[in-house]
């Protein structure tokens, strides 16, 4: 025990200087937080006004006058009629971006309307630009305010109250709870950034503590020391679990206060999110964590230590990435739930568990079964490692 | 004291291996120690020759414990290297040419660290640690963080870091290859104190110069095997050749 502190204690203070860990421990999360909020939100919400401010250029072919839907369309004025255009040339226009929108009234569309028919009308654009795809919605609804201001005629003409063509009203009623909604958002978005951080923060020391020690000539003189394979195994496996679950933690503490300051998060969010996150959540989050690192810790030490060089170990560990991002994205996915089958499969688990204890949903049993797939996972990942260690063909290869 | 007897190290051969070897006997498995046998004994400096690939680092890694041998068995300092490595490992110092050290850490932290893996009581650490750096020069850039330091002052660290704990035995595996001139000469000084101390030395060297300045007992193993295996002057007085190297290359090629 005394040697396995010992040596703990020196690794700990090995990676505490090495600037590369330090940079995935603190400085990396808070760089991809940063962005992820700071840039992707405020990109995504500038793009939304964007299109809600963008001036049109729409022109409107109608064999009838429209004064009316003209006037609608104009309103707010943030619609420009185009007249120049004919209808032959809607698509050639629409394509080369002189339009952003054609609405094509068919020639029979006053006929119709003395028939009390219905009437097609057909709306060019251009999906390809994401702005336009999103103006849509600002055409559609001057379309259907004019389609009602014809039925209320129509209506009108036959003295028949609205209600008659609308014998349904439908009226959603979200019986959930604020915290079970910020549960499913939040709670999915969550897991994306401990899981992918925890692996993160425990693999720069993981590649430096056996397989940099193995190119640096330091392996050898460990191994004679009076300190046993499975102390010098523990003693670096505790420092990569710590040095996982200090990012994982790091990441959260810099999206809690990246959150706090984002000004594109509308108040009434940031205090409804802040109300619903409860200190138990918050522990039980970590208690999942420890688990995973110490799983994550044990499959990056073997990797690393059966690695010939520093190099070899990065290109070896690369692809599990994506190996681990999988799991996390298929838990965001609606309409997935946490289940007694799901919570047997690694990180999924944990991603699916995350949004029912944000959502306060969690039942006691899944957790209990996510926790023991969890702490058996590192205790099988640990021994592993451990008798990984002790194998000559491994620790001296390329030695 | 290091007993081996009967030492035989077996390695299983990689595809490629296989494929290169594939007319050789062995089916898959290749002895990198074949049956050897010797003794060092203390006060003496035990030279362990051969042609790169003969076995030499397969032989002191077995002795350090690093590698377990296939069969036969070696002790040091008395105890067993299998199934009391342990305590064998509180009796050695080991050093090879390529020896690495942590960059991150100070001199003082690395002999610290080492001194307290070897269980040293902090008063005996601190005089031993005090001895050292005087003797080896090393207070300057003690706090200095290793990285930092030239080539000369990272292998007097190597240096205490492997006499720190005081081992009565010392295996010193090509010891001074890659280094320049004055820091192998350093090297060899130490090995010869070491031998003064009354300590039991190894050292493996394809070096003849270095053999024949340090050598009490001399072994020359080629493809395992040991090819000589007695006191450096009765090599010399067996020599059919002019000079030590020469007569190192006839005992090769007849074997």
């Amino acid at each position: 025990m005394k040697l396995l502190a010992i040596v703990f204690k020196k690794e700990l203070r090995d990676m505490l200087r090495d600037r590369r860990t330090l940079f995935f421990m603190i400085v990396m999360p808070f760089f991809v937080i940063f962005l992820i909020f700071n840039l992707s939100m405020r990109l995504g919400m500038d793009m939304e006004k964007r299109a809600q401010e963008k001036k049109l250029r729409v022109a409107v072919f109608s064999a009838v006058p429209l004064p009316k839907f003209l006037e609608t369309l104009q309103s707010g004025d943030r619609v420009i009629i185009d007249s120049q255009v004919t209808r032959v040339e809607i698509n050639q226009a629409v394509n080369d971006g002189r339009l952003d929108f054609a609405i094509s009234f068919p020639d029979d569309f006053s006929e119709n309307l003395d028939r009390e028919g219905t009437t097609e009308v057909p709306i060019y654009y251009k999906a390809s630009t994401s702005e336009n795809e999103r103006a849509l919605g600002r055409i559609h609804g001057v379309l259907e305010q004019y389609g009602r201001q014809l039925l209320i005629q129509r209506l009108e003409k036959k003295n028949l109250p609205v209600d008659f063509v609308e014998p349904l009203r439908i009226d959603d009623r979200d019986v959930s709870s604020i915290r079970e909604k910020i549960g499913q958002r939040l709670g999915g978005m969550f897991p994306y950034f401990f899981v992918i951080f925890c692996f993160l923060g425990a693999m720069a020391p993981a590649i430096d503590l056996a397989a940099g020690e193995k190119e640096r000539g330091t392996m050898e003189t460990l191994l004679v020391s009076p300190a046993t394979r499975l102390q010098i195994v523990l003693g670096k496996f505790l420092v990569v679990t710590a040095s996982g679950i200090f990012t994982a933690l790091s990441s959260v503490l810099w999206l809690y206060l990246i959150f706090r300051q984002s000004k594109a998060i509308p108040a009434e969010v940031l205090s409804g999110v802040l109300k619903v996150i409860e200190w138990k959540s918050l522990l039980l989050l970590f208690s999942m964590i420890i688990p995973l690192c110490a799983f994550f810790a044990a499959i990056l030490l073997s990797v690393s230590v059966f690695a010939k060089s520093y190099k070899e170990a990065q290109s070896i560990i690369a692809p599990l990435n994506i190996l681990i991002i999988v799991p996390v994205l298929i838990g965001i996915f609606p309409g997935i739930k946490l289940t007694a089958l799901t919570a047997l499969i690694p990180i999924l688990n944990i991603s699916l568990a995350t949004k029912e204890i944000i959502g306060g949903t969690i039942a006691p049993l899944l957790m209990a079964e996510v926790f023991l797939v969890l702490f058996a996972l590192a205790a099988l990942g640990l021994v592993f490692c451990a008798q990984w260690f002790k194998r000559e063909t491994v620790i001296f290869r390329g030695v | 004291m290091i007993v081996a007897e009967n030492v035989v190290k077996s390695f299983r051969l990689s595809k490629e291996q296989k494929k290169e070897n594939a007319a050789r006997p062995g089916g898959g498995k290749v002895d990198a120690v074949a049956g050897i046998s010797f003794t060092c004994k203390p006060g003496r400096i035990f030279s362990l020759l051969g042609p790169n690939g003969a076995g030499k680092t397969t032989a002191l890694r077995m002795i350090a414990t690093m590698l377990r041998p296939s069969s036969g068995c070696i002790n040091v300092a008395g105890f067993n290297t299998v199934s009391e490595a342990g305590k064998v490992r509180r009796h050695i110092g080991f050093m090879t040419g390529s020896t690495g050290l942590y960059e991150r850490l100070t001199p003082l932290e690395m002999i610290e660290y080492y001194g307290r893996l070897h269980g040293m009581e902090p008063a005996f650490l601190e005089k031993r640690k005090t001895e050292l750096f005087r003797l080896l020069g090393m207070e300057e850039f003690a706090g200095r963080r290793i990285g930092k330091l030239s080539s000369g002052m990272k292998q007097k660290v190597s240096i205490a870091r492997t006499m720190i704990h005081d081992p009565q035995v010392l295996i010193f595996d090509e010891p001074t290859v890659g280094l320049d001139v004055i820091t192998a000469k350093s090297i060899l000084q130490l090995i010869r104190q070491c031998r003064t101390d009354g300590k039991t030395v190894i050292f493996s060297t394809h070096i003849m110069g270095e053999v024949s300045l340090l050598s009490d007992d001399l072994a020359i193993i080629h493809r395992g095997r040991l090819l000589f295996n007695d006191t450096y002057q009765a090599f010399i007085g067996a020599m059919k050749t002019k000079s030590l190297e020469d007569e190192f290359i006839r005992r090769v090629e007849e074997a």
